[in-house]
């Protein structure tokens, strides 16, 4: 048995979040209904980059990655009826995972006694920028603003240039991952209980949950940690090496001469660099014969006789690098699923390896509206005609 | 109804060192998990978070530093400590024994060491066959990289998150390309990665497990789990052949987005346009409404095309302004803005603090370290009893706990087990943490600044 085999999802609102929880949850083995708005669909839908950059709802990258293991209905849930059988749906559901924002959520009466009412195990999680309470409450927020009121973007970047935030957003990844664990605890205590609860789940306090450095240097001691430094030693940076960067590292327990040994410059073995003041004191000078050693290396011949020698170097890595990586190959993380509208590709897979399962992606991210007939007509007992109905009133 | 713990009953042994690993520990706990982190008082195999990575109250270590580091603290808050040298056999036969009345294991030694101290998950099954164990580590226990050691800020570029990152640059001809040189996200972001997949990863686990009585062994991969991440940025790749795009802080289709600027040192905040309402809302904010007539910026292509120019303009008007002058002009005009905060200010801010984000430990009146905040979670479940329940514990305060009252050994067993340096509750060996004067630190740039006669 998989870790959450028989237990039903249902996701609402799209984009990234809530997609990215509940895909987190189907890889562990959970049945997901998502469920989006009749015509346009998930947002995420409209998110580049496309296939082929032709841009059809089909297509979305981002949306083929964060929907993966799911079946797709559409429902017009503001509509009367629509909410009817979302609440038919929801008493077989045991989670709701939903991203609107606050005053949406309002406004389609998902508070946790309307939906208690209809399914009181229900475990209904709700992912926001800011929380459902609090004076942000109500403030929109893209991926960049989650990160600068998490106090994360302050620290990303160089010291001597503006915050820089990084792409892919991560806030909502990281939001996701959390609602997921979030969720499973709230599954978990409900085998004890039998009822479910309310999970509120805010992006940036997630994000902000990283700071474990920067909180404790300011009240332990009154100190703003900042940027990264742009005088270095050239050790825990990213440096250029012949065919792209690098990281040197001196970490991972090692004494100072392995790691001037494998770069490889007589000069570095200097007895003066090998301590940590040391190369503080002499950082410039050591920053250039870094550089200097460093050219004379390919990345991945220094990365893996980095790893040989226990040492913890790492290396600018991009996609295709990624895709032709050995290490991962061998570990059969990449898994080739096929679109019928976008085609085949190699996708990433889950992060953990479970020894309780063998890794699939089983379905292609769904259709618009793919499994109305399946989920409509065998698990809500519609008939064809019910649908044809629905389907004139615009509820699916 | 009271309030329960969801993991009221479940006993964790978390032999895990530094960042990734003790955190889902610390979140076990707050979720009400009896957590024995497992540590030595050999300091060249303790936590170096311990020992290392500060920082310390008024910047003093004090006697017992390792047990006053900040870090250390927020990332062990609510465990208990056993030390044991598990380079004896009676510390083995004790962890072995403590493993064998335990629910979920967390470790993160290489696979070259779990392998050599039999924490490997075929030896640990024998001793708790429904075990829960999460073995962390840079590469994964298979694969031609998996005996190689590994720290986030290292793996961040390598597993492909460095590469969507990095700075615009202005060319000669006034055009903004892509910096050559990657970034990175910064703050161990990697750890943090690991840290939320392997609760997630628990919290199923331990489901199934309650259902099935079948453990789960859990090989998290740091590298492979942060390209977990990045997945949808790799699709571009596999459909159209494109490597990372970086874009500094815009956006791939919403502009102007940026970072700018503001009155003060190091003050930015950050803006978003998402549509059309925005911009005319942001031309009216700035105080500039002929902009929203401008064919230059008339509509979203237009924007994204002379967004360098819009820059120029909204940077112009940011940095005559404070970061809350801006933010309240913005605010009130409905598109996303925000200050970017520093840690100061994130202790300070009214939202967090009101939503209950730091929650408050009384130390011990010996370890000096008095009343202290610490970072709570993310999320929040409404019916469950999830607090930080204490402070991180002194090295070894559970010895007897454990020893004793857990695995039933006698107190002379006890007496030989330190006798013999199995178990000891002072640090042996190592020297004290040298300190740098906080104005010192300022000027060598590891700090931004600091606040003089600081007090919590």
């Amino acid at each position: 048995m998989r870790l959450l085999e028989g237990i039903r999802v249902l996701e609402l609102g799209g984009h990234t979040s809530a997609p990215f929880c509940a895909r987190l949850l189907a890889d562990c083995g959970a049945d997901i209904i998502k469920v989006e708005p009749p015509g346009l669909g998930d947002p995420g839908r409209r998110k580049g980059p496309f296939a082929g950059d032709d841009p059809n709802p089909e297509k979305s990258l981002p949306f083929l990655y964060l929907n993966t293991n799911k079946r797709g209905i559409t429902l017009d849930i503001e509509s009367p009826t629509g909410r009817l059988f979302l609440d038919r749906l929801l008493s077989e559901t045991d989670v709701l995972v939903e991203n609107f924002s606050p005053a949406q959520r309002d406004s389609l009466s998902l508070d946790f006694d309307s939906l208690a009412a209809v399914n009181p195990g229900l475990v209904s999680v709700s992912i926001t920028p800011f929380g459902l309470a609090g004076p942000y409450r109500d403030r929109p927020a893209e991926d960049i603003e989650a990160f600068a009121w998490s106090g994360h973007l302050y620290h990303s970047g160089d010291s001597d240039r503006e915050p820089l935030h990084n792409a892919l957003d991560q806030a909502w990844y990281v939001a996701g991952v959390n609602a997921a664990t979030a969720a499973a605890a709230a599954l978990f205590q409900r085998l004890f209980t039998g009822r479910g609860q309310p999970v509120e789940v805010s992006a940036s306090e997630c994000l902000a949950a990283h700071m474990v450095q920067a909180v404790p240097y300011f009240n332990y001691m009154g100190a703003i940690k900042g940027r990264r430094p742009i005088r270095g030693s050239g050790f825990e940076e990213l440096m250029p090496a012949r065919d792209g960067y690098v990281v040197p590292s001196v970490q991972g327990s090692q004494p100072w001469s392995v790691v001037a040994d494998l770069i490889g410059l007589e000069e570095l073995e200097d007895e003066k660099f090998s301590s940590g003041s040391g190369r503080i004191e002499h950082g410039e000078e050591l920053k250039e014969l870094v550089a200097r050693g460093l050219s004379q290396w390919d990345r991945k011949p220094l990365f893996e006789a980095s790893g040989q020698r226990r040492l913890v170097f790492g290396m600018a890595q991009d996609s295709g690098d990624l895709y032709a990586c050995p290490h991962l190959e061998e570990r059969g993380y990449f898994v080739q699923v096929d679109h019928p509208v976008a085609g085949s590709a190699p996708y990433a897979g889950f992060g953990p390896c479970l020894s309780s399962d063998q890794y699939e992606i089983t379905r292609p991210a769904p259709l618009l509206g793919q499994h109305n007939q399946e989920i409509y007509g065998d698990s809500l007992g519609l008939s064809d005609l019910d649908l044809v109905c629905l389907r004139a009133g615009g509820i699916v | 109804m009271l309030r329960q713990s969801p993991l009221s009953g479940i006993r964790v042994v978390d032999l895990s060192r530094v960042f990734a690993m003790p955190y889902v520990g610390a979140y076990l706990a707050d979720m009400g998990a009896e957590v024995i982190k497992i540590d030595t008082h050999h300091a060249a195999f303790i936590d170096t978070t311990r020992t290392i990575t500060g920082p310390y109250p008024d910047n003093d270590p004090g006697r017992e530093f390792w047990n006053r580091a900040g870090t250390y603290q927020t990332l062990n808050r609510g465990k208990r400590s056993l030390t044991l040298d598990l380079r004896s056999d009676e510390g083995m036969a004790v962890l072995l024994d403590l493993i064998s009345v335990s629910d979920v294991v967390l470790e993160n030694f290489t696979p070259r060491v779990t392998r050599r101290f039999g924490l490997d998950y075929p030896s640990l099954r024998k001793a708790r066959p429904d075990l829960v164990l999460v073995s962390n580590t840079g590469y994964g226990h298979s694969g031609p990289w998996s005996d190689f050691g590994a720290m986030a800020s290292a793996l961040e570029p390598t597993h492909g998150t460095g590469a969507f990152m990095g700075y615009l640059e202005l060319d000669e001809d006034g055009s903004l390309s892509a910096s050559a040189t990657p970034n990175k996200i910064g703050n161990s972001f990697t750890d943090f990665l690991a840290c939320w997949s392997a609760q997630m990863a628990i919290m199923a686990a331990l489901y199934r497990r309650a259902l099935t009585g079948q453990g789960t062994w859990v090989d998290l991969a740091m590298y492979q789990n942060g390209v977990s991440f990045i997945g949808e940025g790799l699709l571009d790749f596999a459909f159209n052949g494109r490597p990372a795009r970086r874009q500094g802080n815009r956006h791939e289709s919403q502009s102007p987005q940026g970072c700018y600027p503001c009155l003060g040192q190091d003050r930015w905040v950050v803006l978003t346009v998402r549509d059309d309402r925005d911009w005319l809302a942001l031309c009216e904010a700035l105080g500039q409404p002929d902009l929203a007539s401008d064919d230059r910026f008339a509509d979203p292509i237009t924007r994204h095309r002379n967004q360098t120019e819009l820059d120029r303009i909204i940077g112009g008007w940011t940095r005559s302004r404070t970061q809350a002058e801006v933010v309240e002009a913005l605010r009130s005009s409905g598109i996303p803005v925000a200050p970017v905060l520093d840690g100061e200010q994130l202790l300070s801010d009214p939202h967090l603090r009101g939503r209950g984000l730091f929650e408050v430990v009384e130390h011990p009146e010996s370890s000096g370290i008095g009343r202290r905040e610490y970072l709570g979670r993310g999320w929040k479940l409404a019916s469950a009893d999830v607090a930080i329940r204490g402070p991180a514990p002194d090295l070894g305060e559970a010895n007897g706990y454990v020893l004793e009252e857990i695995l039933g050994l006698t107190a002379s067993q006890v007496k030989s087990l330190r006798r013999d340096e199995v178990i000891g509750e002072e640090l042996a060996g190592g020297a004290a943490p040298g300190v740098v004067p906080l104005q010192r630190q300022a000027e060598l740039g590891w700090i931004a600044d600091y606040r003089e006669n600081f007090s919590p």
